[in-house]
């Protein structure tokens, strides 16, 4: 079975990318294929609590991010040093990776997905 | 060995669309039979709308696609979701939703994500335009 990393980097308010991504990653979930999500760049503000846009502004994805568990999808992994991370206002079930592990984990999937 | 491409680039904004285009003119020169299918998805799906008019000194990537689909009797994939929500209908869908006109080109087909997943796990390597 394909282990499959979905990489979200795109802005979730900018473009319909990081939905399509989530979409892509809860399928594969649906189809009891094996799927971890990494968020970088302007896509990391999913993580932002206190989100409430309105409907012309775009979808509030964080929603979606306690859902998450219940799809079999546990490992959410982020940069360490992103600016978004570890703040009270952040969701808490990502995975910090140093520099090293974060660059290494790339290969650790046969697929991986850009968004 | 068999290939599954995964289209996401815009044909207008980016140009996913011919690299992968170029790619499997390439592959299935050497290895006829070598692409399983196409998937297109996010604005890629634009690829399959019919009524597209580009100009006559520039490429028709659509009709470069279909062409190559027949040739090689290679699938072509549009993500039904990402392609509705962009004005990509066929003629079922189009009943569906109530609406005199529809929008897909042919040799294109609109299926669910499922299907995307059915390629990933059939066959040995899939590669992203973006």
């Amino acid at each position: 079975m394909k282990h499959t990393l979905i990489h979200l980097n795109s802005s979730p308010y900018s473009s319909l990318a990081c939905k399509e991504g989530l979409d892509l990653a809860l399928v594969l979930a649906t189809f009891e294929q094996p799927v971890d999500l990494c968020l970088s760049g302007a896509a990391l503000s999913i993580l932002t609590s206190e989100q409430s846009p309105t409907i012309e502004q775009g979808k509030n994805l964080h929603k979606l991010l306690d859902g998450l568990e219940f799809y079999d999808i546990e490992n959410i992994f982020i940069e360490k040093d992103s600016s978004w991370a570890n703040t009270e206002t952040s969701w808490q079930g990502v995975t910090s990776l140093d520099k090293i592990q974060w660059q290494a984990m790339f290969s650790d999937y046969q697929q991986v997905f850009r968004f | 060995m068999q290939y599954t491409l995964l289209i996401t680039g815009s044909p207008y904004q980016s140009k996913a669309c011919n690299t992968a285009l170029r790619f499997i003119k390439a592959a299935t020169s050497k290895y006829p039979n070598c692409i399983k299918g196409v998937f297109f998805y996010e604005d890629a799906v634009l690829i399959g709308n019919q009524v597209a008019q580009p100009p006559r000194d520039e490429i028709n990537i659509t009709k470069a696609w279909q062409e190559i689909a027949k040739e090689q009797n290679v699938p072509l994939y549009l993500c039904i979701a990402a392609a509705v929500r962009r004005g990509i209908i066929s003629e079922s869908e189009s009943h569906r939703y109530e609406l005199e006109q529809h929008t897909l080109a042919e040799q294109f087909q609109l299926e669910g994500l499922g299907t995307l997943v059915d390629l990933m796990s059939t066959t040995n390597k899939v590669i992203q335009f973006r």
